[in-house]
């Protein structure tokens, strides 16, 4: 009630007025009245009603935060914040080593960074997790949807339609063995079709429509509300070149990862980036480090490197606030048309079913 | 769509004056501006310019598809999506081909055989559907001029011997392969700036650069200060341009790239982090490119990090012996690490295969 007037969510012209009037809190626009605001400062009475509106809302707004009810900033003990992260899904990934060091999987409500040098694999796993949000959940999946946003274009449909048919058939052979009612229920809606139906695909081609997208988000995530999973494939590419001034290339990717955690917060849903490495020249030697510099680095809760080791692709979690840093090895599969394999990231023992090397 | 201009989102034209004092024109300044910058700027309220922000939003973001439409469009014209190489193992791998819609790039050392595969490539472009061409036309960039109409000939009748069975044939064939020589990467960035005139208007199907390293290292010294992001800025507006391109007529592009040692001594690279898609000397590499002991120097394709991320599918030759050579699937979004065996003979490139 005591708020200043500078403060408010008014027009510039309007502020300036009121203070140039000699207005100094909002208690005092509320009791002057529409009437008396617009013969004091010269503004139609509709413009004055509608200034007293926002006021009244912004008022009504502070009240409710200081009095500790739900507004746009959360109180809530750690005891509550506990019970929430239990009961909270995880995405799962099918690589089990890579679902332990995540602590379970992908979690929701935080950002994830996954930075690796080209060709390791990061759109393979955008795309499983694409998938894997849509496990039912009684098989153990989040049974939610997922929001694609490719920026390099390689986004493989037939790819997503494989890493689908193999998911479907793990769940059908768990439904198989465990013989449950709603196992089978679940798996008549879980199907190709209604997978693919389900990921929502946008093709932005440069960081514009990268920004406008992400803005208009928010709006896309009320009306789809069984969104799970936000996938930016590609956040370094559009940012990385025909920037000349890079104090607005890091103003903008803040407010892009401001922008990103309130939309991961307000919808519970988990946001998952992926990121190019780039070199840097060190004394002696240059090294691959994650692109889009330093302040970058705070933008994702989770990180996630891909690197190589010789020939054996390795996953390093890098920062995460609950797990410790580890490196597990791991593979990409291709199915066997048979539908005896499964496609899916396995542990390092037992790749037979990689083609690989050379063709004897 | 980013120089869209704000008149063309919906906003009032008086709004659209009072940006345009400010030098706002287009959808890009608009949304380069923080919140409270446009509500200086706008003169309207927090909540107006959050509407106003949604209302350009929608005039540039993309349009959305779910993946099953995407799956739906591709299976209804199938023969689309892919141009075979009529290299049978290698078109299996692949899924079908060199994918349209993305770019291939090429790598290898000198003479292994990237000119013969781009020249090959022109040929099958032009044949007709039926027998697995794209039944188009080709633009094809020479910058080393290595581009040989005598050889085009060659290969064409040594490959397809029943199609190309007379004259008339093959200059129908060479009439619609459509080469330009351009030797500054300014010329070539002009070059790929008309493409899209070009592709209409020629019917063209099938886009080869050769190759886009040679421009390229010729013009930037990467041991000068600055060159180097300079370099970076070049091919990746090359490479957006290409892909924009590529994927709005759904064609293939293929790149070609060169090879470039990195020295261990000092300036080394750590190994866990250059993947094998890289380091060439990871598979034994004997005969005629190495005394076959590793190196201490680590071969990998040229033009850097972040060129690597830009392409899609990245094939690399080899050496292998004195006569064959080998094809790596090194980076591909639908197919795993393969190697494949070739020599070059009269009609382009032949698979083998080898019994160690």
């Amino acid at each position: 009630m005591q708020r200043d007037v500078g403060s408010l969510p008014l027009s510039p012209a309007l502020r300036a007025r009121l203070l140039a009037a000699g207005f100094q809190t909002a208690q005092e626009l509320l009791e002057t009245g529409p009437c008396g605001l617009s013969k004091e400062i010269g503004i139609s009475r509709e413009e004055a009603l509608e200034a007293l509106q926002v006021v009244r809302q912004e008022c009504a707004g502070d009240a409710a935060k200081t009095a500790g009810g739900s507004g746009s900033t959360r109180k809530c003990t750690a005891l509550e914040l506990l019970e929430e992260e239990q009961t909270q899904g995880f995405i799962i990934t099918f690589c089990s080593a890579l679902d332990n060091i995540l602590g379970g999987g992908v979690q929701l409500t935080k950002i994830t960074e996954i930075c690796g040098a080209p060709g390791v694999g990061k759109t393979q796993l955008c795309m499983q997790l694409a998938v894997d949000v849509q496990i039912p959940e009684c098989f153990g999946g989040v049974a939610g949807e997922a929001v694609f946003i490719d920026t390099e274009g390689s986004f493989m449909v037939d790819r997503a339609a494989d890493i689908a048919t193999a998911c479907v058939r793990h769940c059908q052979l768990i439904a198989e063995a465990h013989q449950e009612e709603d196992h089978l229920q679940a798996l008549e809606t879980f199907s190709l079709e209604s997978i693919l139906s389900h990921i929502y695909y946008f093709r932005c081609r440069d960081y514009i429509e990268l920004l406008a997208q992400v803005y208009l988000l928010p709006d896309f995530l009320s009306e789809h509300s069984k969104v799970r999973l936000v996938v930016i494939d590609g956040i370094a590419f559009p940012f990385r070149h025909d920037f000349e001034d890079l104090s607005l290339r890091t103003r903008l990717l803040n407010g892009l990862a401001q922008q990103l955690i309130i939309i991961a917060n307000d919808h519970k849903s988990a946001v998952v980036l992926t990121n190019q490495m780039t070199t840097r020249f060190g004394q002696n030697q240059s090294m691959l480090v994650p692109a889009l510099g330093e302040s970058w680095g705070h933008a994702a809760t989770v990180r996630l490197i891909f690197h190589w080791d010789n020939t054996q692709r390795l996953a390093t979690l890098y920062k995460s606030p609950s797990q410790k840093e580890s490196t597990i090895p791991y593979n990409i599969t291709v199915s066997i048309p048979l539908g005896m394999e499964i496609q899916r990231w396995e542990q390092s023992f037992g790749s037979t079913e990689i083609v690989r090397g050379r063709q004897t | 769509m980013a120089t869209k201009k704000l008149r063309r989102a919906k906003l009032s034209q008086e709004l659209c004056e009072r940006l345009s004092r400010y030098q706002i024109t287009t959808c890009q300044d608009f949304l380069c501006l923080s919140l409270l910058e446009l509500m200086k700027v706008t003169g309207e309220s927090y909540r107006n310019v959050q509407k106003l922000l949604r209302k350009v939003s929608l005039a540039c973001a993309p349009k959305m598809q779910t993946a099953y439409e995407m799956k739906v469009r591709r299976s209804i014209n199938p023969s689309a999506a892919f141009l075979p190489t009529s290299l049978h193992s290698l078109d299996k791998v692949l899924h079908g081909g060199i994918p349209c819609g993305s770019l291939t790039e090429l790598t290898s050392p000198p003479g292994c055989g990237k000119t013969q595969f781009c020249i090959t490539m022109s040929v099958l472009a032009t044949l007709p559907v039926s027998m697995g061409g794209l039944d188009g036309a080709v633009i094809y960039i020479d910058t080393e001029s290595a581009f040989s109409a005598e050889r085009l000939i060659e290969i064409a009748g040594n490959r397809f011997p029943t199609y190309f069975d007379s004259d008339e044939k093959l200059f129908c064939m060479t009439r619609s392969i459509h080469l330009y020589r351009e030797l500054t990467c300014d010329s070539v960035l002009k070059r790929i700036k008309s493409l899209e005139e070009e592709i209409i208007s020629k019917k063209i199907k099938l886009i080869i650069i050769d190759s886009v390293a040679s421009v390229v290292r010729k013009e930037f010294d990467t041991k000068l200060q600055g060159n180097l992001a300079e370099r970076s800025n070049f091919l990746a507006r090359g490479a957006s341009l290409l892909k924009y391109v590529a994927e709005e007529f759904s064609i293939p592009v293929i790149l070609t790239n060169q090879i470039t040692t990195s020295l261990s001594n000092g300036l080394a690279i750590p190994a866990d982090l250059v993947s094998p898609a890289h380091d060439l000397s990871l598979s034994e590499v004997t005969g005629a490119s190495g005394s076959g002991k590793k190196e201490s120097a680590c071969v990998t394709a040229a033009l850097g990090n972040t060129w690597s991320h830009s392409v899609n599918t990245r094939l690399i030759l080899q050496y292998h012996d004195l006569l064959t050579r080998q094809i790596v699937i090194a980076k591909s979004p639908v197919a795993p690490f393969s190697t494949f065996f070739y020599t070059v003979e009269k009609s382009g490139l032949v698979l083998q295969v080898i019994h160690s």
